[in-house]
């Protein structure tokens, strides 16, 4: 059971090319027993923070705290963490028994029975009992995935640390172990630091999502508030799938008050309320959801826009539309009745209550919708 | 289609034979000879195969016989497996130090490692001789065992941090960090028993490498009762002994027969660890 807070975590390598900032004052509390996803595209840093929570890489500057008390220099094993790798890291001289129980017989006082009833027990949890005796070396990716998270969770740590533990296993079994992960996590109450760069990973399993990019810190809240609100263009960008529309629109207010957004190919008028929110006339960025798109022949002129369909790629449930808006690309995901040909030209709108709208210069958030609008910005800050 | 890759087959059992011919000859040549009596050897109507009767162990004896080979091949397993049990010492450590840990000057110190794997020792006799000397080390086993360790030490290095970089899973070491082991104890309880094979195999090599060294035995010793298997040869070949080949190859197969029992003892280590299993 614990609490963990990063507070200002500076990482940093001393390459031969020069210093590399693999983490950038990263400040972050996480409560006992949450289940917390890192997420972000390669070479963000995710892993380098989850080792620095492991004691495995130094911390360059800033203190990190379990339960309160500062760990900078505590080693792994005086940290009571447990850690699953991508590469499962099982040692392969041991049996899958010896494997589970290694951690326990090093760092409890547990006689060799209690151990071993431990094992069992968490061997049971995870569905191998009967691989046991087996040595690794003969288990499947998924078994060997399996033998490495019940070797994380016999301990009982006061944290469990997941590195891309499911990126070797094939689509199916990715999914299953998630719900499996999951399940494991309500059982125990234990708190879980997972990293993945799959943002579907990570809105279907945490309890509340981080977004790292380039070492920084972009933005902490659920998988919804992340979703609905995301912080800035970035993050609107990573989550979702396929990825959000963005367009560069300057806000024009006419004499009678009355707003509009001009883009390239494109105009759409906006409520006075919106123009009030944003202040005024400006350039933005505006971004909507490819989900959050329709095809609407009906709709009128000032809230929608002309665009002609490049690809249609059906998926089954869903239609995913790639269309053409003035030489951009645009994406829309419309129900699998809307099929239209490749080179048609349709009529595309959308609510204003799911439009965003970015600062176009330093791409942080203004404006999540109308409805949404009032509070948002001020609420991704405060979420935490 | 079949048949033509049989018939590739046959052309690559082919070339193999005559290959294998052309390799073993020597080897038979110089078991045939030492098993003659000593007329048999030199005389040329003595077929390729000499017939059964003609064989003798008489070689054998008399080399036994005529030279001190008992301290020759005492002074050679002491010295050998000495020097293979000092260089896999330092480097165990050293190799993992290499593969492992980014310290300054760490490829700096490898290459000069590296280096020295293939620096003409010869160059160096002279100084190194003077410096055995103010140690008062010539002439004695500990001296001939330091020069040795010293002479496969780069080898061994070489040998084992290779296996470290690439033979010892991913993460594994951080695995038994986590589950409670020091540094130390992770590397001794974890990494060690899965290097099992590459330090067989380094320890083969070193053993090879001890065993036949000429240059160092012979510059650093000069006394009889010090004098390896190895330089003993040399002597027996400058002797009178000369002609009789007989005794001469009888010599070079018990040279050999050690490396080769020792092989045989750790090549099951040898083969995994080389074949990286
Ligand atoms: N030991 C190291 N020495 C030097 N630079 C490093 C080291 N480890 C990581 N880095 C650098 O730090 C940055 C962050 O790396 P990190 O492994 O944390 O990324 P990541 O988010 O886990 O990426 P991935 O999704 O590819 O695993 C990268 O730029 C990487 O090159
Ligand atoms: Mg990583």
């Amino acid at each position: 059971m614990a609490r963990v807070e990063f507070d200002n975590i500076t990482k940093v390598f001393e390459d031969t090319s020069g210093p590399i900032i693999a983490v950038e004052e990263l400040s972050l509390d996480i409560p006992d027993g949450e289940f917390v996803v890192f997420v972000g595209p390669s070479g963000c840093g995710k892993s380098t923070t989850l080792r620095m929570l492991a004691g495995l890489e130094s911390i360059t500057d800033g203190e990190l705290r379990l339960n309160g008390e500062p760990v900078n220099n505590v080693s792994p094993r005086d940290r009571d963490i447990a850690m699953v790798f991508q590469s499962y890291a099982l040692y392969p001289h041991k049996t899958v028994r010896g494997n589970m129980g290694y951690g326990l017989s090093l760092s409890t006082d547990l006689n060799d029975e209690e151990v071993d009833r431990r094992v069992v027990e968490a061997a049971e949890m995870m569905g191998i009992e009967d691989l046991l005796d087996k040595k690794p070396g003969s288990l499947s990716g998924g078994q060997q995935q399996r033998v490495a998270t019940g070797r994380a969770i016999v301990r009982e740590p006061a944290v469990f640390l997941f590195d891309e533990p499911l990126s070797n296993l094939d689509a199916q079994l990715r999914k299953h172990m998630r719900t499996e992960l999951s399940r494991i996590h309500s059982e125990l109450g234990i708190t879980t630091i997972y990293v993945t760069h799959d943002q579907e990973e990570a809105m279907t399993m945490a309890d509340r999502i981080v977004i790292l990019n380039d070492g920084q810190l972009q933005q902490v809240g659920s998988p919804k508030e992340v979703y609905y609100r995301p912080a800035n263009t970035f993050v609107a960008d990573f989550i979702g799938s396929p990825s959000m529309n963005f367009f560069d629109v300057d806000l024009e207010v006419a004499s009678d008050g009355t707003g509009t957004l001009v883009g390239n190919g494109f105009t759409y008028s906006v409520s006075d309320s919106l123009v009030d929110l944003v202040g005024g006339e400006g350039e933005y960025i505006l971004s909507v959801r490819p989900e959050n798109l329709n095809v609407d022949p009906s709709a009128p002129d000032e809230r929608s826009f002309e665009a002609t369909v490049d690809v249609v790629e059906v998926i089954g449930s869903d239609n995913f539309i790639y269309l053409d808006v003035a030489g951009k690309e645009c994406r829309l995901r419309a129900p699998s009745e809307v099929e239209p040909e490749e080179g048609d030209v349709i009529t595309v709108s959308f609510d204003e209550a799911d439009l965003h709208l970015f600062d176009r210069n330093t791409e942080e958030a203004l404006i999540h919708g109308h409805e949404r609008a009032e509070s948002s910005p001020k609420m991704i800050e405060s979420e935490a | 289609m079949i048949n033509e890759t049989r018939r590739s087959r046959y052309l690559l059992y082919a070339a193999l034979g005559v290959f294998a011919l052309f390799a073993l000859t020597p080897y038979f040549w110089v078991v045939r000879t030492s098993l003659l009596t000593n007329f048999a050897a030199i005389n040329p109507e003595t077929g390729y195969l000499p017939a059964l009767d003609a064989l003798t162990l008489t070689a054998y004896t008399d080399i036994w016989n005529q030279f001190d080979f008992v301290t020759f091949f005492q002074n050679s397993v002491i010295v050998s497996v000495s020097a293979t049990l000092i260089s896999l010492v330092f480097s165990i450590p050293g190799a993992y130090a290499f593969a492992r840990l980014d310290f300054p000057g760490r490829k700096l110190l490898f290459y000069t490692a590296v280096f020295t794997i293939m620096f003409p020792w010869i160059v160096i006799t002279i100084p190194v001789y003077e410096v055995f000397y103010v140690f008062g080390l010539i002439n004695t086993l500990p001296g001939i065992i330091i020069a040795l360790s010293i002479f496969v030490l780069p080898q061994t290095i070489w040998l084992l941090q290779g296996f470290f970089r690439q033979g010892i899973p991913e993460n594994i070491e951080e695995a038994a960090l986590i589950d409670g082991h020091t540094e130390i104890g992770a590397f001794l309880r974890i990494v060690l028993p899965l290097s099992a094979p590459a330090v067989g195999a380094a320890a083969l090599f070193s053993f090879l490498t001890a065993w036949n060294n000429f240059l160092w035995v012979f510059v650093l010793t000069s006394d009889e009762d010090v004098r390896t298997a190895t330089v003993a040869i040399h002597f027996i070949l400058g002797s009178d002994v000369l002609r009789e080949w007989n005794i001469l190859m009888a010599a070079v197969v018990l040279l050999v027969a050690p490396p080769v029992v020792f092989y045989g003892l750790s090549q099951r280590y040898v083969g995994e660890g080389l074949g990286g299993a």
